[in-house]
C-alpha cells in the first residue's frame, strides 16, 4: 500500500476514534508482559504427547525475531498476510510479527477449498502466506499454477515432507527465525524499532463473514476495537486476569483471534494448543482449562458422548446417573425459575457432586471451568440445562464478526433460556423499527474491505446493522429471532425463519443437520441429515444391522425414530408450521460440495439446487424417489450415484390425539 | 470417584513416566507408608513381630521370585535353597566379624553366584525341564548344608544368629528389627518398580514373552537369562539374611525346605506373575490367611453348633485355604493384582465403563 494512502487512513481512523491512544496496542501489551511477568508460562504446544512451554519473554523474542525476518522477505505495512492451518503457536507468532511490521493476517479456514483460497487471494493482492505444513503448502503451490501468479513467498512451520525439498518461493519458519535472530544481533536497535511502528489505529487482522448468501466479506479489525472490547468484557467479569485457556477453534474464527490473541495479551492468559484437532478433547483433561469456549454443536456433542458412555457403562454407576442427573435438572430449572432449593435438597445435590458431578466434569476435563461459553446459534433448552445442572455455569454470547463477537451476554445473576443477555458495558444497543437489532460501540468495525456498498448498508449513523430480528424484554434482555433476510412465507402467508425450526430439530441428537422448506409451498418439509454416531449407537442397541450411512439413513426403524422426533417439534410449533413430510439424506451437508459454509451454516440455494427431484418428491405426494446424487472427490473430480430414498409422512401430535 | 485426572499434564517426559503420575494414587501410597511406619506404636508386640514383620520379608521375597518368574519369565522352584544360603552366609560372615552390613552383601553375592551357576541350567532348557533344574539345586543346597557341619554346625543342629548391630542400631528390640525389614522391603519394592520400568526391565520382558524374538531385535537372552538369575538371587540371597536376622534368629536347614519352595511359587502365582502390588498381596495370602481362617474357625466352634472333632478342626482351614488357592486361580488367572487393578480401573472410568478419550 502507498504510505500516503496509509497516513490518510490513519488521519480518518484518528478523527473517528478520538478515545484510543496511539501506542496502546496489541504489541504494547506483549512487550509489557514479557517485561513485567517475563517466566510465567504464555503459551503451551502438546507435541509428541508433552507440553511444550513459552514464556512470555520466549513469545515476545520470537514474534520479534519473526518480524525482523518477514521484513527482509520485503513485508511492509499494509500488506496482508494468508494464514492457513490448525493452531500452532509459531503461525500465532508469525500474526503477531505481522502486526508488529503492520501488515495484516488475513487467516482462512485450513479445510478451505483451493478455488475459495485463490479468490481470497486475489480479492486482497496476497504476496506472503503463512501455512502449517506440507498439505497447505501444495494446497498454495496447486494455485500458484492455477494462474495465481504474485504468491511471492510460503513460509511453512512443519518442515515434515519438505525439508531440503522446498518448492520455489517456500521457505520453513524455523529458518526465517534464525534470519531473524541473526539480524536482531547485528542491528541493535531493530527491536525497539520494531516495537514502536505500530499504531492502535492499524489493522490487526482481516476476518471474513461466513458467507452464507453469496461472496464472503473482509472484516477488518483494529487494534482498537480489539482492545476495547476485551476491555468492555474483562470490565464486566466475563473474562479474568490469567485465565487458563485451551486454543482449538478455528484461527479463521473471530472468537480464536479475540480470545487467544486479544484476549490473551490484555489478560495475560495461558494459552494452550492441542496436539491436533483429533486429539482435542484429551488434551483439554490434561489442561483443565478455566475458561472454557465451545459451540452449541460441540456442547451437544459432548452431551451425547455422555449418554453413549453412561448407556454402555455397568448397571450401578448407570442407576446413580439416572437418579443423579434428572434430580439436578430438575432442580436447575426451579432454581432458573426463581424457586430456591431446600437444604435437604441442596445437601442431595452435594452428594450428587461426590458421586456422579465432579466425576464426570473431571472426565470432560471442566472440573476447573469456571466460565463455561457459547456462541453462534441457539442452544438446545435439554443441552443449557444438563450443563448447568452439572454444574457449569454455562452462559450465552451473542455477536458478530463484525462486533468482535463481544456485544451482548447473559450476566451472572439473571440467565433464563429464551434470552441472549445484556449488552456489554459500553455497548449501546436498541431496535430498529422493523425489529431489527442495532449496536453501537467502540469494538464495532469501520467497515468491510473494499466494500463501500456493505458497508454502508450495515454501518448507518454510526450504528450496525446486525441483520438479526429480536427484540428487548422488560428487564433489558435481549431475545434474538433469527436472521432478518431469512423470515420467509408459505403460500398461505404465513410467517417463519427456516433456521429457528432447523435449530429445535437440530435439538433432537439424532439430527445433525435438518433443512427446512416451504418458501411459497403448502406446508413445511424437511431434509434430515441423520447423527450416524448417535444413529449407529441406537442402531446398535436395537439389532438394526447397516452398513454405511446411505444405508442406515433409510432403513424404516430409522424413519420411524425421526418421524418421532419431528413429530416432537411439531407439537411446539403452530398448526399451519407442522412438519407434513421428511426425506433422511443419504449424506451429510459437506462444505466441499458448497451446501454448508465451514462455520456448517447452510447455502439454501445450493441445496435447493442439489436435491431439487427430492424437494420436489416432497411436494408432489411419493412416497420415494431414484435420485442421482453428485459427488465430488476430494482430487476434484465428481461423480454420479443412483440413490433410493423414501419420502415420509408425518402424523402431526395432534392429528394423532385427534384419531 | 476417588480419581481425578483432569488437569495432569506433563512438560517432560520424565514426569509422564513417574512412578505414580495419579494424585489419588499417591495418596494411598503415602497413607499406606504411614500407616507402616506407625505399625509399631498401633499394633501390639504378638501382631507386630509374628504378623506385620512375616509379611513385609516374605513380601520381599515374593517381589524377588517375581523378578525372576514374572518378569523374566524363568521358572524357579528352589527359590527357599537360594534364601538359604544367603542365610548361612550372613551368619558365618557375621561371626566371623564381619559388620552386618557387608555381611548382607556377601550373603548376596554368595546366593546371586550359586543361583547363576544353576541358572545357567535356564540357558539350555526351559519350562518343566528348568523346574527340575531348579529343584535340584533345593535337593543339592539342603543336602550340602546338613551333611557339611561346617556350615550346618552339624546334623541337627540350630545356628543362632550373633548379636550385631545395623546402621548403629542394636539389632535387638522389636521396633529395630520390624524397621530394618521394612527398609528392605521398602528398598526391594522401589528396585523392581523401577527395574520394570527400565531397559534392563523390558530387556526381561522381551525374553520373557520370546527368547529368540527378543534376539532378533537385539536383546541378548543368555546375558539377560543369566542377569536375571543373578539379580533375582541376590536379593532372595539378602531378604534370607534378614530373614534369618530379623525373624528367625535361629536357623535351621528344615526353614528352607522344599515346601517353602513351593509356598514362595504360590504367593507370586495367586499375587500375580511380574506385579509388585501382587507379592505384598499374595504373601499376606499366602502367609496370614491360614492363620485368619484357625482363629475364625476356633471362634466358631466355641459356640459347639456342630460338634467337630479335634482332629477335623486342625484340617479345615488347610482345606478351606485350597479351595479358596483354587478359586483364586480359576476366578482370576492372573491374581489378586488384577483383582485389585479391575477394582482401580472401575473407579479410575467413573461413571463410565471404558475411559472416554
Amino acid at each position: 500500500m502507498l504510505p500516503e494512502k496509509i497516513h490518510q487512513n490513519l488521519e480518518t481512523s484518528r478523527a473517528m476514534h478520538p478515545g484510543w491512544q496511539d501506542k496502546d496496542h496489541l504489541i504494547r501489551q506483549l512487550v509489557n508482559n514479557a517485561r513485567d511477568h517475563a517466566d510465567q508460562i504464555a503459551l503451551r504446544e502438546r507435541d509428541r504427547g508433552i507440553w511444550q512451554e513459552y514464556t512470555w519473554r520466549d513469545y515476545l523474542e520470537r514474534v520479534m525475531a519473526l518480524a525482523a525476518g518477514l521484513e527482509t522477505l520485503g513485508v511492509g505495512p499494509g500488506d496482508r498476510i494468508l494464514v492457513v492451518g490448525d493452531n500452532r503457536p509459531a503461525l500465532y507468532f508469525g500474526m503477531l510479527a505481522a502486526v508488529t511490521l503492520r501488515a495484516v493476517p488475513s487467516p482462512a479456514y485450513p479445510d478451505t477449498n483451493p478455488q475459495e483460497i485463490q479468490a481470497q487471494m486475489e480479492a486482497e493482492s496476497i504476496r506472503c502466506a503463512l501455512v502449517e505444513d506440507q498439505e497447505q503448502v501444495d494446497k498454495l503451490l496447486g494455485i500458484r499454477v492455477a494462474g495465481y501468479g504474485h504468491l511471492d513467498h510460503i513460509l511453512f512451520d512443519d518442515p515434515r515432507g519438505l525439508k531440503d525439498k522446498e518448492p520455489r518461493g517456500a521457505l520453513a519458519l524455523g529458518d526465517l527465525l534464525a534470519r531473524g535472530r541473526a539480524r536482531l544481533e547485528r542491528e541493535s536497535n531493530l527491536a525497539q524499532d520494531l516495537q514502536s511502528r505500530p499504531s492502535v489505529h492499524d489493522t490487526a487482522v482481516l476476518l471474513h463473514s461466513s458467507g452464507t448468501t453469496g461472496a464472503p466479506k473482509g472484516i477488518p479489525l483494529k487494534h482498537g476495537h480489539i482492545l476495547s472490547g476485551v476491555r468492555n468484557a474483562s470490565q464486566a467479569g466475563y473474562f479474568r486476569e490469567g485465565e487458563v485457556h485451551m486454543a482449538y477453534l478455528p484461527m479463521a474464527w473471530v472468537g480464536d483471534f479475540i480470545f487467544t490473541i486479544g484476549a490473551a495479551l490484555v489478560l495475560r492468559f495461558c494459552v494452550n494448543i492441542p496436539e491436533r484437532q483429533e486429539t482435542a478433547l484429551h488434551d483439554l483433561r490434561e489442561i483443565a482449562p478455566t475458561l472454557y469456549f465451545g459451540s452449541p454443536r460441540a456442547w451437544s456433542n459432548m452431551l451425547t458422548r455422555i449418554q453413549v458412555g453412561i448407556n454402555e457403562s455397568t448397571g450401578l454407576k448407570r442407576r446413580l446417573y439416572h437418579h443423579f442427573m434428572p434430580f439436578a435438572v430438575e432442580l436447575e430449572r426451579r432454581r432458573l425459575a426463581g424457586q430456591a432449593p431446600t437444604a435437604a435438597e441442596r445437601f442431595w445435590r452435594a452428594v450428587g457432586e461426590v458421586l456422579i458431578f465432579g466425576p464426570l466434569k473431571d472426565q470432560l476435563g471442566l472440573a476447573r471451568v469456571e466460565r463455561p461459553y457459547t456462541a453462534g446459534e441457539a442452544m438446545g433448552e435439554d443441552v443449557f440445562l444438563f450443563f448447568r445442572a452439572l454444574g457449569l455455569n454455562l452462559r450465552q454470547f451473542y455477536g458478530q464478526t463484525e462486533n468482535c463477537a463481544l456485544c451482548v451476554a447473559q450476566p451472572l445473576d439473571s440467565i433464563s433460556l429464551h434470552t441472549a443477555g445484556r449488552p456489554f458495558p459500553g455497548v449501546a444497543l436498541k431496535i430498529s423499527d422493523d425489529g431489527e437489532i442495532l449496536v453501537r460501540s467502540d469494538n464495532i468495525f469501520d467497515g468491510y474491505f473494499n466494500n463501500p456498498e456493505a458497508t454502508a448498508e450495515t454501518l448507518q449513523d454510526g450504528w450496525m446493522h446486525t441483520g438479526d430480528a429480536g427484540y428487548l424484554e422488560e428487564d433489558g434482555q435481549l431475545v434474538v429471532l433469527g436472521r432478518v433476510s431469512e423470515v420467509v412465507h408459505t403460500r398461505a402467508g404465513e410467517r417463519f425463519i427456516p433456521t429457528y425450526v432447523e435449530n429445535r430439530l437440530k435439538f433432537s441428537h439424532y439430527i445433525k443437520d435438518a433443512c427446512i422448506l416451504g418458501k411459497d409451498r403448502d406446508y413445511l418439509a424437511a431434509l434430515i441429515v441423520i447423527d450416524i454416531d448417535a444413529v449407529g449407537h441406537w442402531a446398535e442397541e436395537n439389532g438394526v444391522a447397516y452398513t454405511s450411512f446411505a444405508d442406515l439413513s433409510q432403513k424404516p426403524q430409522v424413519y420411524e425414530l425421526v418421524r418421532k422426533e419431528v413429530a416432537h417439534v411439531n407439537a411446539v410449533l403452530p398448526d399451519a408450521l407442522e412438519i407434513r413430510r421428511f426425506v433422511n439424506l443419504h449424506k451429510e451437508f459437506d462444505p466441499d460440495d458448497g451446501e454448508v459454509t465451514r462455520t456448517r451454516k447452510l447455502r439454501r440455494k445450493v441445496i435447493d439446487a442439489h436435491y431439487a427431484p427430492i424437494i420436489e418428491s416432497l411436494y408432489d405426494g411419493r412416497s420415494a424417489i431414484e435420485f442421482e446424487a453428485r459427488i465430488s472427490y476430494e482430487t476434484g473430480e465428481s461423480g454420479i450415484l443412483k440413490r433410493h430414498l423414501a419420502v415420509a409422512d408425518v402424523v402431526g401430535a395432534r392429528l394423532a390425539e385427534e384419531v | 470417584m476417588f480419581y481425578r485426572l483432569s488437569g495432569i499434564h506433563h512438560t517432560r517426559y520424565e514426569s509422564a513416566r513417574a512412578l505414580w503420575p495419579v494424585t489419588a494414587d499417591r495418596r494411598i501410597i503415602q497413607g499406606l507408608l504411614l500407616l507402616a511406619l506407625a505399625a509399631p506404636f498401633l499394633l501390639s508386640d504378638l501382631y507386630l513381630t509374628s504378623y506385620m514383620l512375616p509379611w513385609l520379608i516374605w513380601t520381599a521375597a515374593a517381589l524377588s521370585l517375581t523378578l525372576l518368574m514374572g518378569i523374566a519369565g524363568q521358572l524357579h522352584f528352589g527359590f527357599a535353597a537360594v534364601m538359604a544360603i544367603g542365610a548361612y552366609t550372613s551368619i558365618h560372615l557375621t561371626r566371623a566379624g564381619v559388620p552386618f552390613e557387608l555381611a548382607l552383601l556377601g550373603a548376596g553375592l554368595m546366593a546371586a553366584l550359586i543361583g547363576c551357576l544353576f541358572g545357567a541350567a535356564a540357558l539350555r532348557v526351559k519350562g518343566l525341564y528348568l523346574v527340575m533344574a531348579t529343584l535340584a539345586m533345593q535337593y543339592l543346597v539342603e543336602w550340602t548344608i546338613i551333611n557339611v557341619p561346617a556350615i550346618s554346625g552339624g546334623a541337627q543342629a540350630t545356628l543362632s544368629t550373633p548379636d550385631v548391630t545395623f546402621l548403629f542400631v542394636p539389632l535387638q528390640s522389636d521396633g529395630a528389627l520390624y524397621y530394618t525389614a521394612l527398609l528392605w522391603t521398602v528398598v526391594v519394592t522401589l528396585l523392581i518398580m523401577n527395574i520394570k520400568r527400565s531397559s534392563f526391565g523390558r530387556a526381561l520382558v522381551a525374553v520373557r514373552d520370546k527368547d529368540f524374538a527378543a534376539s532378533v531385535i537385539g536383546v541378548n537372552p543368555l546375558r539377560y537369562k543369566l542377569l536375571a538369575f543373578f539379580a533375582s538371587s541376590f536379593l532372595g540371597g539378602v531378604t534370607g539374611a534378614v530373614l534369618a536376622f530379623c525373624y528367625y534368629q535361629a536357623v535351621t536347614p528344615e526353614q528352607f525346605g522344599f515346601n517353602v519352595s513351593i509356598q514362595l511359587v504360590a504367593m507370586v502365582l495367586v499375587g500375580g506373575l511380574g506385579s509388585v502390588i501382587g507379592a505384598y498381596l499374595g504373601a499376606g495370602f499366602v502367609l496370614l490367611l491360614p492363620i485368619v481362617l484357625t482363629n475364625l474357625l476356633a471362634f466358631v466352634a466355641q459356640f459347639d453348633l456342630i460338634p467337630i472333632s479335634f482332629n477335623l478342626l486342625s484340617h479345615i482351614p488347610l482345606m478351606v485355604y485350597g479351595a479358596l488357592i483354587i478359586g483364586v486361580i480359576l476366578f482370576e488367572p492372573l491374581g489378586l493384582a488384577k483383582i485389585y487393578d479391575n477394582i482401580r480401573k472401575y473407579f479410575l472410568v467413573w461413571p463410565f465403563r471404558h475411559t472416554q478419550s
